[in-house]
């Protein structure tokens, strides 16, 4: 998983979340239905299928998806 | 390393796209299908995905699903045990009301009766415990007795707190002990300061669990076995970064407990273990090797075989029923049973062996009408993925384990999922194989007579009516949690309600004792009264479907009518309320003298005027004492 779409597809089919690539920007608090507990999910989901371990500080500080994708992927 | 394009799998799509178009509430009934057949990992996938699915519009399209309203608080931050626990009681087929508080809020949610906790007059309230409970008080640099003081000083904060609720509500709290995390031990370097913390803690643990002792609401869940299993405490990122003290894997296991006493909360505790016996009990098979060629001790294998029948038998010491199932010539398998010594289950541990060559789901069907038991209250066990598979389509109610070839994975299979795990086992439950034993025997003796007439009369049954005493509260509880059939309101009651009922003014309960020549059933039946001046309501009748038709419930209805008149009231109301398991029983007021006189929403309404007296059974010996309110 290298590009935004994957890691988009990646979040709507583990969290439900009916995001698109638009959303990949916005603040967590705009985007429907995001909960705290999605992240830590989605930290742990990133670390099985990168096989790499992430900061979690970093992801906790971190205020949209974009951040997430660059913390975990890029 | 994981391969980082790892495809969705399709079970995960089967809950995803229904989610996705907004459908999964409406198809509801097959997710818990669903779930047994994902691996343990993808449980909590899916427990993402139901959790956020609206519990009022799943019964909104499916209004008889049974639920169960669990609010939960506790230390640190909690919220990721939604999924979890969404998960594993959607596995019994229960669905889950959640409330969760805020984070770290117990002490306030459970110190104050107004809190919004106890307004969701929950079934369950969870108090989620962990370590850093007490190890966030501690000063730097701690000792041994720093620890022992907060503590102590901890313990009796939650004491208190059990002590409100148990004022403040009628559901069940749970708690669960403090798992020691060995990042804390390690940082004493002497052993004498860790036996001293070790010693210490343990006293904490055993304080939290005498409180099951002396407060009927509470449940205290040991972790330490989970934790003894290889489970971690705490997973230290998320502990220190989230303030999610307990690993994911941890709350999982957790969660499962909980999944375990909703299960019961709502009646839905399995009742009966059906083994196979090749492969299963023990090693080769009988047709082919002989009653004397069956691997069971003398051998790794057959001592392996021995320690697994020992568990079954542990089971069937505490009120499950043990029963086997086996394709197999009958003689030859009481052989095996008579005559190999070896054997740690024996002939009288069964209910009921029936071994034939019919298919196995026809032999369990049987098995079930013998019983007079549902299916859906039985585990069966079998090593042959051909009989696990036919049983799991032809019967899905029956829960299904395919254990292994290697023996000593069996123990662990079947005790995996709790199963058959209660709130608290009463007297009757030691003594159910037995009384299983004897019903069997009964119906030999029906064989020899003409008619049920002559049967009943040479039976000999007395039946007790009589108030409910203190001592019979859990059995009495546990009945209206465990009868389906002969339940004509299908209420399910904790102790506490049922000592609510004893002790207000107006109802009464009474239990209903049977006996006969062949020994004692016990305490097999219930029924709940309520009365004004001039009208008893019965508001449930119940009674074990072990003796049912022996004319026990008609001589108990001719006695309360007997009662009410004599009382001088103007008439007995009967109510029915069906519900998937209890047809049997939709016209039981009208058989015996009540007339349908209306209904409300789904439950009927029946009355009796009290002008003639209902016939009392004439087999039938029956004492009657009514309760406290008897003119």
């Amino acid at each position: 998983m290298t590009t935004v779409e994957e890691f988009v597809a990646l979040v709507r089919d583990e969290l439900g979340l009916p995001i698109s690539a638009d959303d990949i920007e916005s603040s967590f608090d705009e985007i429907p239905g995001w909960d705290s507990v999605h992240l830590l999910w989605l930290l742990s989901i990133l670390e099985q299928r990168t096989g790499r371990s992430v900061s979690l500080p970093d992801v906790l500080e971190a205020s949209s998806l974009r951040g997430i994708y660059a913390l975990t992927v890029a | 390393m994981k391969s980082p394009e790892r495809s969705v799998s399709t079970a995960e799509n089967d809950l995803l796209s229904p989610f996705q178009s907004g459908r999964l509430a409406a198809r509801y009934p097959l997710v818990k299908d669903h779930l047994a057949s994902l691996a343990e990992s993808e449980l909590v996938r899916a427990g993402h995905l139901l959790s956020r699915v609206d519990p009022a519009e799943v019964l909104r399209h499916h209004p008889a699903t049974p639920t169960v309203s669990v609010a939960v608080t506790g230390h640190g931050t909690f919220s990721s045990l939604l999924p979890h626990l969404t998960a594993e009681i959607a596995r019994h087929g229960v669905l889950l009301r959640p409330f969760f508080s805020n984070y770290d809020s117990y002490v306030f949610e459970l110190s104050d009766p107004g809190s919004p906790l106890y307004r969701t007059g929950a079934d369950l309230t969870l108090c989620l415990l962990d370590p850093m409970l007490v190890l966030d008080d501690l000063p730097v640099p701690w000792t041994p007795a720093d620890v022992d003081q907060a503590l102590t000083a901890r313990i009796g904060v939650i004491e208190r707190l059990v002590e409100v609720f148990e004022a403040t509500s009628a559901g069940t709290l749970v708690l669960n002990t403090l798992p020691l995390p060995w990042r804390f031990s390690a940082q004493l370097v002497d052993y004498r300061s860790k036996a001293d913390l070790g010693i210490g803690w343990r006293r904490a643990n055993t304080r939290l669990l005498q409180l099951m002792t002396d407060h009927p609401q509470v449940v205290v869940v040991d972790l330490d076995p989970v934790v003894a299993d290889g489970v971690p405490v705490t997973d230290a990122r998320l502990s220190t970064y989230a303030k999610a003290h307990l690993s994911p894997l941890l709350l999982a296991r957790y969660a499962r407990e909980i999944g375990h006493l909703a299960r019961a909360a709502t009646g839905r505790s399995k009742k009966c273990l059906v083994v196979d016996l090749d492969g299963t009990l023990w090693g080769g098979v009988l047709g082919d090797d002989g009653v004397e060629g069956i691997d069971v001790g003398g051998s790794y294998r057959g001592e392996a075989f021995q320690v697994f029948q020992g568990v079954v038998k542990q089971l069937g010491s505490q009120g499950v029923l043990v029963a086997a199932v086996s394709k197999n010539e009958r003689d030859l398998v009481h052989r095996a049973f008579q005559e190999r010594a070896e054997m740690v289950l024996r002939d009288e541990d069964l209910a009921r062996i029936v071994a034939s060559w019919s298919p196995k789901h026809e032999m369990l069907a049987e098995l079930a009408a013998t019983l007079n038991l549902g299916l859906d209250s039985f585990v069966f066990v079998d090593d042959s993925a051909y009989e696990c598979g036919l049983v799991r389509r032809e019967l899905p109610m029956v829960t299904t384990i395919q254990v292994g070839e290697d023996p000593a994975g069996h123990t662990e299979a079947v005790l995996r999922d709790g199963w058959f795990g209660l709130r608290e086992l009463t007297a009757e439950d030691r003594t159910r194989g037995e009384k299983y034993r004897q019903e069997i025997e009964r119906k030999n003796f029906l064989d020899n007579f003409d008619s049920l007439g002559d049967y009943l009369r040479e039976l000999k049954v007395t039946v007790r009516l009589a108030g409910v005493g203190e001592p019979e509260i859990s059995r009495v509880s546990q009945l209206t949690l465990r009868t389906n059939q002969f339940n004509m309101t299908t209420r399910r009651l904790q102790r506490s309600d049922v000592r609510s009922l004893l002790s207000e003014p107006g109802t009464d309960v009474l239990a209903i004792h049977a006996a006969d020549r062949f020994g004692d059933h016990g305490l097999v039946g219930a029924v709940f009264l309520r009365r004004t001046d001039r009208d008893l309501y019965i508001d449930n009748f119940l009674l074990s479907c072990r003796v049912f038709s022996r004319g026990i419930e008609q001589g108990c209805l001719a006695a309360i009518l007997d009662h009410a008149r004599e009382a001088t009231m103007e008439a007995v109301h009967g109510f029915y309320r069906p519900s998937a398991r209890n047809g049997l029983v939709e016209d039981f007021y009208t058989r015996n003298g009540f007339v349908r006189v209306g209904e409300e929403g789904p439950v009927a309404i029946f009355r009796n005027d009290l002008l003639r007296p209902l016939d009392r059974p004439e087999h039938l010996t029956l004492h009657e004492e009514f309760g406290k309110e008897a003119p």
